[in-house]
């Protein structure tokens, strides 16, 4: 291990190379290690990558991996047919609110709740909130719909059915079918599945306040809101804006604020379809369903793109705004 | 003056825990309801107001979900890719991370060049779909377990654990002629319980929950998941059509949205099972990647 961690030999061009030789057949099982995983990522995840050239060939399926290669090209074609779809623009706007309204609704319930946890002094109510909180982040999103389902559909639904026994309602509200509730459905469930998780992440930052600040502005005579607003939440600052420039990122794929992709596929059907389609079940839908590949590809490809520009672009924001910044 | 700030902080804390039990009563009713729907009469909950316990105790739609050998079989596949995958995932993830933690490396920042990018690009669903077509993999029980055996996300977890375990222990079985591989399974994988326990935990549950892959790249009934099944019935219902179509008109009042709970809870129990044990892990070991990542 001693003798490993040596500064390179300078020698001359001959005996550095095979002095690099002999440390690499040392390390021989290490690089047999990491070359399992090397092979890995070379076949899931940049063959794929490859694949993107899909988007601008005639790609059929029974071209296999070759096909990526071999067919034709055909330029721009598939981008200029998603841009005219007729639902292209009910598709944007639905990706581009639900994306939205999750960042507005989403990213700052886990704030709030860590602030509120870090208030209780009760260690024993603080770890079982804590511990019941992030027990959905747990649970599939077919169970979470499925719990959805079971409060709020016109039939079997409790929450209709409380509303209705109180008098609030003669007829059941169709939460799940009708395009009115759907973005409520989709940012509420998200809420309640991710909020207690993202919270740890933002209990740790709480964590590294030093307690003398806290100590210093009680015998300032800083009140409980006040010691919130000038320690802690300056103190979390860093952690904010770095889970913030995360979730712009993955804004369109949901990340953070819940599965877009499940969600709009699970939540979604032929009636709340006006609100529920997005760009992913749409490029879903005519890709694997219908079997237009190089279309999808296309449809892919312009969404991973942006996802891309929003994420260096919500960095490099955040890196004027306040010097903190995820790379 | 010092009453009256104690009397402020006495309606501060009380907002708090009264709004925090608030919370966790919103996070806990709703499994609590689907609890006690699924040992309800299906036909009874139909009816509503079966809000704190079962009005209809029965047993009946936990008989009809064990003697269709549909569920069943959903289960065990479900099972067993939730075990295996686990299994094989930790496996090489824990390989390869081990040879990446060593600072020495030759070649590291090539290694760590391909992951990172890995991490951020992606070829997108139809190119992936089109790669495990080639390998065969399609229609196969190996695609819920082959293609999520490494995750970049893990391996740089597992990556910065291993750097800390210190150097001296493995200096001293190099020492006693230990080769790399006696001294990753007989010293490294030991002391390293809390990333493997935290390792283990999302991926298994990340195996246990999956539908997706079984929806897009298997059509074989006889390798359907739980989950899958389980958002088959869950579409059914919930979409217009449809509704409260009787799922077994001969067994005594078990309806669609009966099993459905039923599946529901059957597939969160295992989940809450294991949650308590590998809980106190998965906090430490999330931090270290959200510090690291």
């Amino acid at each position: 291990m001693e003798l490993e961690t040596q500064p390179k030999s300078p020698g001359t061009g001959g005996g550095r190379r095979s002095f690099l030789w002999k440390r690499f057949k040392k390390q021989k099982v290490l690089h047999l290690f990491v070359g399992l995983g090397m092979i890995y990522l070379l076949i899931f995840a940049y063959t794929p990558m490859f694949g993107i050239l899909m988007a601008f060939k005639d790609y059929s399926i029974s071209g296999g991996i070759k096909g990526i290669f071999t067919s034709d090209w055909v330029g721009l074609r598939y981008f200029d047919e998603f841009i005219h779809d007729y639902q292209f623009g009910k598709l944007v706007r639905n990706t581009l609110v639900l994306s939205l309204l999750k960042v507005i609704f989403a990213f700052p319930a886990p704030i709030l709740l860590a602030i509120m946890l870090n208030e209780v002094k009760h260690m024993a109510f603080k770890r079982f909130v804590q511990t019941i909180s992030y027990l959905p982040h747990f649970i599939s999103w077919v169970v979470v719909v499925g719990v959805s389902y079971a409060f709020l559909s016109a039939d079997v639904g409790v929450v209709n059915k409380a509303l209705m026994a109180m008098g609030f309602t003669d007829e059941p509200l169709a939460f799940l079918t009708s395009p009115n509730y759907f973005w409520g459905l989709a940012v509420g469930s998200a809420v309640w599945k991710e909020m207690g998780w993202w919270t740890i992440i933002f209990l740790a930052a709480i964590s590294g306040i030093s307690p003398s600040l806290y100590e210093a502005a009680e015998i300032d005579g800083a009140g409980r809101l006040a010691r919130i607003r000038y320690i802690t939440l300056p103190g979390m600052k860093g952690t904010i804006v770095v889970v913030l420039v995360l979730t712009i990122g993955s804004i369109l794929g949901g990340g953070l604020v819940g599965s877009n992709f499940e969600q709009a596929y699970l939540l979604g059907n032929s009636i709340n379809n006006p609100t529920s389609e997005i760009v992913q079940t749409y490029a879903f839908r005519v890709g694997l369903s219908d079997g237009r590949f190089s279309y999808a590809a296309a449809i892919d490809l312009i969404q991973s793109v942006i996802s891309v520009a929003l994420i260096f672009s919500s960095n490099y924001i955040a890196k004027r705004v306040s010097g903190s910044s995820l790379f | 003056m010092l009453k009256s700030q104690r009397q402020k902080d006495f309606v501060f804390d009380s907002v708090i825990y009264v709004v925090l039990f608030i919370i966790m009563l919103t996070m806990l009713y709703p499994f609590y309801y689907v609890l006690i729907a699924s040992f309800n009469k299906g036909s009874d909950s139909l009816l509503g107001g079966v809000y704190l316990w079962p009005r209809n105790f029965t047993l009946e739609n936990y008989r009809v979900f064990m003697d269709d050998p549909k569920w069943v079989k959903a289960f065990l596949v479900s099972v067993l890719r939730t075990v295996s995958g686990t299994l094989l995932g930790l496996l090489l993830t824990s390989i390869v991370a081990y040879g990446l933690s060593h600072r020495d490396l030759l070649f590291s920042k090539v290694y760590f060049t391909v992951i990172v990018f890995a991490m951020y690009f992606s070829g997108g669903l139809i190119p992936y779909y089109v790669v495990l077509r080639s390998l065969g993999l399609l229609n196969s029980f190996a695609v819920y377990i082959i293609p999520s055996m490494l995750s970049t996300f893990f391996l740089l977890i597992a990556i910065s654990f291993f750097r800390e375990i210190p150097a001296e222990l493995k200096e001293s079985a190099h020492i006693d002629g230990a080769g790399e591989l006696t001294i990753f399974f007989r010293i490294i994988l030991p002391v390293s319980t809390p990333v493997l326990a935290t390792m283990a935990l999302f991926m298994g549950v990340g195996q246990w929950n999956s539908w997706l892959d079984s929806a897009y790249f298997v059509q074989s009934e006889e390798l359907r998941t739980l989950a899958f099944r389980m958002m088959e019935v869950i579409n059914k219902s919930n979409s217009p059509m449809d509704s409260l179509a009787v799922a077994n008109s001969a067994s005594a009042g078990v309806t669609s949205f009966s099993l459905q709970v039923t599946s529901m809870v059957v597939s969160i129990v295992p989940i809450i099972c294991v949650y308590p044990f590998l809980q106190k892990y998965f906090v430490s070991g999330i931090m270290l990647g959200s510090v690291k990542g």
